[in-house]
């Protein structure tokens, strides 16, 4: 079990050194006992961080909007930034680093190990508490410490566990400066890709009916998108009416972009929408899984891209955010690539 | 107010002048409805264009109200729907639908001295006050009109501004000189402190650039204005035009309803959110 | 008008109205929403995802079609809404006091016939909550109550076996009346059981805004704070609090365009929402609310200061949607408390 206080120590000692610029982590929020997003940039705050199974939170996304805010000011940081980091979100810093977004001596990875769980599901958690109210929540091993006002109760975290951390292909944090918890990479919880297989065992004629009823019920928040630290790109293929200008900005560029989805929240625009997203997410989706926990409709999303990174694995041998230095999916070609679609 | 406050009227074109030319160009459009009377306007008051597919938006009437066969606009080339309006030609039919927002409150202003400050394209929404005020010459005192553009091909409305010297004071001003150029070189804000208008009995009215307005409002408050002889238009994205889309506020205030027109008295009362 | 409707029969009631077309709760993978009523209709819901707010309101809706032959003027096709009665069984308290706000918003100034229409049609059957829905309620606090009656038609109260049902309007005495004799008069304990559980749902512990009637003029001295940055830090600029609000109402418009020879279309109204990035964004590229602070000040200020300041009541009803949904965990009760603590 990892010793919060050792994070919270790291991050205090990081930024008394005047190492990093700022530690960006989690804390107890203002909703009961779920953990936030937080950047901490003096020493003093290292006490608020904490570390457990509510921090659901893939914290790259903050790095991403810490990048383009310098952009924006035209600032050159002259130190790193320190982020804490789960398995899978390291792995989308990886991803990040593949494609420029920042240099590795950019980011001081403070690594977490899930151990033996992951992030829990609120509804999962309440089935099994049956009705008492959870304080806290705090991931031991292979069990869930979840501390009632009735006192603490252990549960088996492969109950109450997220799916996409019961899936997980990476709970250790492979890249960082530095890491906490052991490394239980073989947990052998459920195989990668099983809701998937699952649903693909569905007629074609059924799978089709779902997502017509998944994508009827959306809402065009985008969330999805915005929780996303993939999805970076300032002007959106796919939505092209949320699209910024700049004064330098021609009134031809305005005039002339096309709008390749309306803004109306019905089946054919959202079908539109979701499956360009997850065509734009291939090879780059480290399936943190945010995207299903943010949706407030419940859509399935993770099943999307998990279509995706499989059919990257299987044709092209790819596992996304493996290494710094390795190739992007669809930026890279080998000649012994599959061309059965090429014709 | 039309039942349907969300269908335009149609209109057609009859009348389009390239005012200035090139990247940021700037035509004047003249529109006449298709059927029946067009609706009656005051003084800063704005209407929703439409080019339809393409979409609406919400700009100035440049005209008087005492003018009632047409309603101008001055547009300048630069999104969207504005450069669809760049593309038509005399005889297309757009829609309109309007009035919308609150006006200058000209009648308050018998007998005083004007002041109109103008920068850019920020001519146009006030151009309907200074044709107002010189259609009814003798309401008013002194008429002075300020007004500046980046370079010369910049200055829009070149000769109606030259056919009101005889009845107002007009101070041209370019930002950057060229040949043949005589008038002040220099931004507008300075230009008005180089004639060093007095205060007394007098009514500023300012459009421009946001910078310029900052500026002139700056200036006319060194040089002796209360701020209650300051009129400004603010502009804001608006979509509806009539307080529902919740798109255009500038704090408690629809600016398509409560605005545009604001005196900086009323205006230091908002959040500076614009 | 008060009377007595078994459990039971509340089914019957409903195909009674054959005016009307009825939705009630129901969830469809995990999801709450008000659907159209097919078979037995349940109010055992805690609250609806959304908000009822899209019956008078819709994600999308049509204003005028448009069809333009080159060398022609355009043809405008008005789009105006049906005519059908629909009638909203479970709305809560919170969602009704909502509809209150969104009906003050589209008849301010002028009326959006769109929205009328739709509305005159729509009657808002509620149901009282016996205990908050939501971990996150705080109506109390906001000029409401579990057992408000402001903006619904009927109010029902869950007795155990039976429900009491109250007309607050004209159209809901109408409801009830088409009911027949499936309602029954209410005895003296049926009154007495009603109004207990009332005083007891009134008295179950919620969140709170602790100064709201100071908070209109706290927030005015607070635009400047650096608590907006702070605060809205961690937000990612998605849809979810606005849309899932029963008083949001922002929305845009556009023109689709389904052919390009003759030119044809429609002019589409959607939701829209302040948090995202280039909602205020001129076509210049000058943004007056350019960050995510400004944006969130923006949000509360509007709800709890300049609706106020224009309407006398605070835009938000305490449903606490956008608190449990917020993916970062921005807490609208923890902003305006904090907020106003440390105004001036």
């Amino acid at each position: 079990m990892i010793d919060v206080q050792s994070i919270r120590d790291a991050a205090r000692d990081l930024l008394a050194k005047g190492e990093v610029r700022a530690v960006i982590g989690y804390r107890r929020g203002s909703r009961g006992m779920l953990a936030e997003p937080v950047t901490i940039t003096d020493p003093e705050q290292a006490d608020e961080l904490v570390w457990d199974a509510t921090c659901f939170h893939n914290l790259a996304l903050y790095l991403v909007e810490d990048r383009k805010a310098l952009a924006h000011a035209q600032r050159t940081p002259n130190l790193p930034i320190a982020i804490v980091a789960k398995g899978c979100d390291a792995r989308a810093i990886v991803v990040l680093m593949q494609e420029h977004y920042f240099k590795r001596e950019d980011v001081y990875i403070i690594g977490v190990s899930c151990e033996g769980g992951g992030v829990l599901v609120e509804y999962k958690l309440a089935r099994l508490l049956n009705g008492a109210q959870a304080l806290s929540a705090v991931i031991d091993g292979a069990e869930l410490v979840v501390t009632t006002l009735a006192g603490e109760v252990r549960l088996p975290a492969s109950e109450v566990m997220a799916d996409r951390c019961l899936e997980c292909r990476e709970p250790f944090p492979k890249e960082h400066n530095v890491v906490f918890g052991e490394d239980q990479t073989s947990r052998q919880l459920v195989a990668p890709f099983t809701a998937l297989a699952r649903f693909e065992a569905l007629s074609e004629a059924d799978r089709w009916a779902y997502w017509c009823r998944q994508f009827e019920r959306c809402i065009r928040c985008f969330a999805c998108r915005s929780v996303c630290p993939m999805c970076y790109c300032d002007e959106c293929v796919v939505d092209s009416i949320t699209f910024p200008v700049a004064p330098e900005t021609t009134a031809e560029e305005k005039a002339n972009r096309i709008r390749w989805i309306e803004r109306s929240a019905v089946r054919s625009e959202n079908i539109t929408y979701h499956m360009t997203r997850a065509m734009h997410l291939a090879g780059r989706c480290i399936d943190c899984g945010e995207c299903e926990r943010v949706c407030p409709v419940n859509i399935p999303l993770r099943l999307l891209n998990n279509k995706m990174e499989r059919e990257a694995r299987e044709h092209f041998g790819y596992e996304p955010g493996a290494s710094i230095g390795g190739p992007s999916l669809v930026a890279s070609f080998r000649d012994d690539d599959p061309g059965q679609f090429i014709r | 107010m039309p039942d349907n406050i969300y269908l335009p009227e149609l209109a057609r074109i009859t009348y389009i002048k390239e005012e200035v030319p090139g990247e940021r160009a700037i035509k004047t459009f003249r529109v006449e409805p298709l059927n029946g009377d067009s609706f009656e306007h005051e003084c800063g008051q704005c209407a929703m264009l439409s080019a339809f597919g393409r979409g609406e938006m919400m700009i100035s009437i440049a005209s008087s109200p005492l003018v009632k066969e047409y309603k101008q606009f001055s547009i300048m080339r630069v999104g969207r729907v504005s450069a669809a309006f760049h593309d038509l030609a005399v005889g297309d039919v757009v829609g309109i639908r309007g009035p919308y927002g609150n006006s200058f409150p000209v009648d308050d202003w018998r007998g005083r001295n004007l002041y109109f400050i103008g920068g850019g394209c920020g001519l146009a929404p006030i151009w309907p006050v200074i044709t107002t005020a010189v259609a009814q010459r003798d309401n008013f005192k002194n008429i002075t009109v300020f007004y500046g553009g980046r370079s010369p091909r910049d200055i829009m409305y070149k000769a109606e501004l030259e056919k009101l010297r005889g009845v107002a004071d007009v101070h041209l001003s370019v930002d950057k000189a060229e040949d043949g150029w005589d008038a002040y070189c220099g931004f507008v804000p300075a230009n008005v402190m180089d004639k060093e208008p007095s205060s007394d009995n007098a009514i500023a009215i300012t459009c421009g650039p946001p910078i310029m307005i900052k500026y002139v409002i700056q200036n006319l408050s060194q040089l002796g204005f209360a701020d209650e002889q300051i009129y400004t238009t603010l502009e804001n994205k608006m979509k509806c035009g009539l307080g529902k889309c919740g798109r255009c506020n500038v704090g408690k205030d629809y600016v398509c309803v409560k605005g545009p027109v604001y005196s900086w008295a009323e205006l230091k009362n908002l959040p500076e959110e614009y | 008008m008060e009377k007595i409707l078994d459990k039971q029969r509340l089914d019957d009631w409903i195909a009674a109205l054959t005016d009307w077309e009825a939705f009630a709760p129901a969830v469809e993978d995990g999801v709450w929403a008000f659907r159209p009523v097919v078979g037995a209709a349940r109010l055992d819901h805690p609250n609806t995802k959304q908000p009822p707010k899209g019956f008078a309101f819709p994600q999308r809706e049509v204003f005028f079609s448009f069809e333009q032959i080159k060398g022609e003027a355009p043809r405008l096709t008005q789009k105006l809404p049906d005519s059908k009665h629909r009638v909203v069984f479970g709305v809560r308290p919170c969602d009704a006091r909502g509809t209150v706000r969104m009906d003050r918003v589209f008849a301010d100034h002028v009326d959006d016939v769109y929205y009328q229409s739709r509305r005159n049609n729509m009657a808002y059957v509620g149901l009282a909550c016996n205990k908050p829905p939501s971990a996150h309620c705080f109506c109390l606090s906001v000029g409401g109550s579990p057992v408000s009656s402001d903006g619904l038609d009927v109010l029902m109260t869950d007795l155990g076996d039976r429900y009491f049902l109250a007309a607050i309007t004209e159209t809901g005495k109408s409801l009830m009346t088409t009911a027949g004799d499936l309602l029954k008069m209410p005895a003296a304990a049926d009154r007495k059981q009603a109004a207990s559980v009332h005083a007891e749902a009134v008295a179950q512990p919620q969140r709170a805004i602790n100064n709201p009637d100071g908070a209109p003029a706290r927030l005015k001295a607070s635009f400047k704070s650096p608590l907006w940055e702070e605060l809205a830090q961690a937000c990612i600029g998605c849809g979810i609090c606005t849309f899932l609000c029963p008083t949001c109402h922002c929305f845009d418009i556009n023109d689709e365009v389904t052919g390009s020879a003759p030119l044809k279309g429609n002019r589409v109204r959607t939701w829209d929402n302040c948090q995202f990035p280039d909602f205020t964004m001129h076509t210049s590229g000058h943004n007056p609310r350019p960050t995510v602070g400004a944006r969130l000040r923006q949000r509360v200020c509007h709800k709890f200061q300049y609706f106020h300041e224009n309407f006398g009541m605070h835009q938000c009803t305490g449903c606490g949607r956008c608190i449990s949904d917020c993916p970062v965990g921005i807490d609208i009760v923890h902003v305006v408390n904090k907020v106003t603590e440390h105004a001036g």
